[in-house]
Formats: C-alpha cells, sequence, structure tokens
C-alpha cells in the first residue's frame, strides 16, 4: 500500500517536472533575441565611379543576377543593434531614414521615410545569410538599393 | 374547204398522212376532179425526185430541249446538294484537323523555346511576407530570389542619396 502510493508520487512529480519544462520552454522560444542588422545605401550603375567604396561581392553577384547594373557602391552603412520588441532607427541620407523593429520568432519590420513620410513598410524572418532590400529607380541609369541582412 | 386546205390535204395523200376512211375519200375525189388528180400526179413526181436527195440533218438539241433543260437543272442542283451533305472528304478533314492541331502544336512549341530561352532570374513571386504602403500612388514590385535568400521590394520612387552634412562632418 506504502510502495503504491509512492510510486504514484513520483509519477505526478515527473508529471509537473515535465509540464514545467515544456512551459518554460515555450516561453523562451516566445522570446525574441536582440538582434544585429547591418543596412547599407547602396547605388547601383552602369557607369564606374571612381573613389566609391563597392559593396561586398556576395551582394553584388546577388544584385547584378536579377538588376541590369553592373556596378554597385556603398554609400552608407549602419549596423543596428535591437533589443527584444525595441526598434531603432538610422538616417541614411539627408531626406530618408529607416526605422528596423525587433518582432517575435526572428521577424523583423523595416519602415522607409522619405521627407518625413512613410513610404513602404516590410516586415518578414530575416535569417542570417539572406537579404531584404528596398530599392527604387533614381534618374535613367541608376537605381537607390536598401540593403539589410542580419548579423551572426 | 379552200384551195389551200384542198392543196394540203392532197399533198397529206400523197406524203400518207391520212387516215384510211379520209384516204378513201381523198382517193375518190381524185377519181372525179381532173385538177386535183393533176395536183396529185405533180406532188407525187416532186415527191419522187426529192427521195433520197434530202440531206440528213440532226438536231443538236432533242425534239424535248425545254424539258430536257429542266431535267438537266434539277439533276444538277441534286448533285450540287448531295456534294453538300457528304461526309468530310480526306481534304476535308485534313483542312478540319491536322492544320488546327499543327497550328497549336507551332505555338506551343514555340512557348516551349521562349521559356528556354528566357533568362533565369531565379524570382518567385509567393512570400509569407508583409507590405504595407503608405502613399497609395506610388507604385510597388516586390518578389523573392529563388533561394528566398533575398527579398525585393522596387518602389517607383526616387530617393534622395545626398548625405546630410551633419553625418559627413560626424564621418
Amino acid at each position: 500500500m506504502i510502495a503504491l502510493s509512492l510510486n504514484n508520487l513520483i509519477s505526478r512529480f515527473i508529471f509537473l517536472v515535465a509540464l514545467l519544462l515544456f512551459v518554460s520552454g515555450g516561453f523562451v522560444v516566445a522570446q525574441a533575441d536582440p538582434i544585429t542588422v547591418q543596412a547599407r545605401l547602396v547605388l547601383g550603375t552602369s557607369k564606374e565611379q571612381k573613389g566609391k567604396t563597392e559593396v561586398p561581392d556576395t551582394i553584388r553577384k546577388r544584385l547584378a543576377k536579377v538588376f541590369k547594373w553592373m556596378k554597385y557602391y556603398e554609400l552608407r552603412s549602419r549596423r543596428l543593434s535591437i533589443g527584444d520588441g525595441a526598434t531603432k532607427t538610422a538616417k541614411l541620407s539627408k531626406t530618408s531614414k529607416i526605422e528596423v523593429s525587433n518582432r517575435k520568432n526572428g521577424k523583423i519590420a523595416v519602415s522607409l521615410f522619405s521627407e518625413g513620410k512613410m513610404l513602404v513598410q516590410k516586415s518578414q524572418t530575416l535569417k542570417s545569410g539572406s537579404y531584404m532590400v528596398l530599392a527604387g529607380g533614381s534618374g535613367t541609369d541608376s537605381a537607390w538599393f536598401i540593403v539589410l541582412s542580419k548579423n551572426k | 374547204m379552200n384551195e389551200n386546205e384542198i392543196q394540203l390535204k392532197v399533198q397529206a395523200l400523197v406524203d400518207g398522212e391520212l387516215t384510211g376512211p379520209e384516204a378513201k375519200e381523198w382517193r375518190g375525189r381524185l377519181e372525179t376532179d381532173a385538177g386535183l388528180k393533176e395536183l396529185h400526179a405533180r406532188l407525187t413526181a416532186v415527191r419522187g425526185l426529192m427521195t433520197g436527195a434530202e440531206l440528213p440533218r440532226t438536231l443538236p438539241e432533242s425534239g424535248d430541249f425545254h424539258w430536257s433543260q429542266i431535267s438537266k437543272a434539277i439533276e444538277r442542283e441534286e448533285r450540287q446538294a448531295k456534294h453538300l451533305a457528304r461526309p468530310a472528304s480526306g481534304a476535308n478533314w485534313l483542312l478540319r484537323w491536322v492544320l488546327p492541331l499543327a497550328g497549336v502544336a507551332c505555338l506551343m512549341l514555340f512557348l516551349t523555346l521562349q521559356q528556354t530561352t528566357r533568362p533565369d532570374l531565379g524570382i518567385s513571386l509567393g512570400s509569407d511576407h508583409e507590405l504595407e504602403l503608405s502613399i497609395d500612388d506610388l507604385d510597388v514590385m516586390t518578389f523573392n530570389t529563388g533561394d528566398d535568400a533575398m527579398s525585393v521590394v522596387w518602389l517607383d520612387y526616387s530617393l534622395d542619396l545626398q548625405q546630410d552634412e551633419m553625418d559627413l562632418w560626424l564621418d
């Protein structure tokens, strides 16, 4: 009789521990880790421009595979460390800036502002090694790119 | 009976066109009338001279020319109706089926070649990404690369790339 109640007690204890581990594990997963996002303002052009820094080769290859321009110059670069649920702003030019929010499950939201007005907001899961690009034409023979990547 | 009718009757008798009683009557009148007898003799002589001397003539059309033309017209219309109602011949079958099929095959071949010659940009359009626009008349195009390693939002907007003077000073 005593052995039976001891077994029952142990079983209940194991069940409670397992339940506690499951709940705490889920809570940890639901938390957003701090992230570091690299934002680059890039000029895409078909003409070579001396004195300007070219983008890293991985970015150039990716952009050149999709877009017609062959030269990509990095005009500005900002590194943003964003805490859980926080939002950081980076000014990329005289009139434009981006706001990057760190959301749950590795998802980020990027808002592009120009002359004080929000143009677009994009939300997606940004993995390490992948890129989010906001782009547009600037003149007849060039384009601007805002390339965001997540640092490891 | 006038003179002309009498002559025609005599001529008919010479030609053997009168029936038995009538011919007998007119033969009797020839016996009694010398003028008629002389006319009969003259016509018989002329007939004798003409026998075998007439040129044979054949009519280009049969005597029932009018009816034969109607009959031919009816036959021609019937032939045309049968021709129209007749099932498609080999040539018609070719026109109805083989040529359209060949056209479709050529179109598919053309499209296939177009697809194979198109440059592979590795772009996909499906994604679970969310996009929110604040300006209604802003043209936007969004796509992902095939490996999903790069998402692009293309805006029909010219961004001012000039650096802020304060940033320039800080940099």
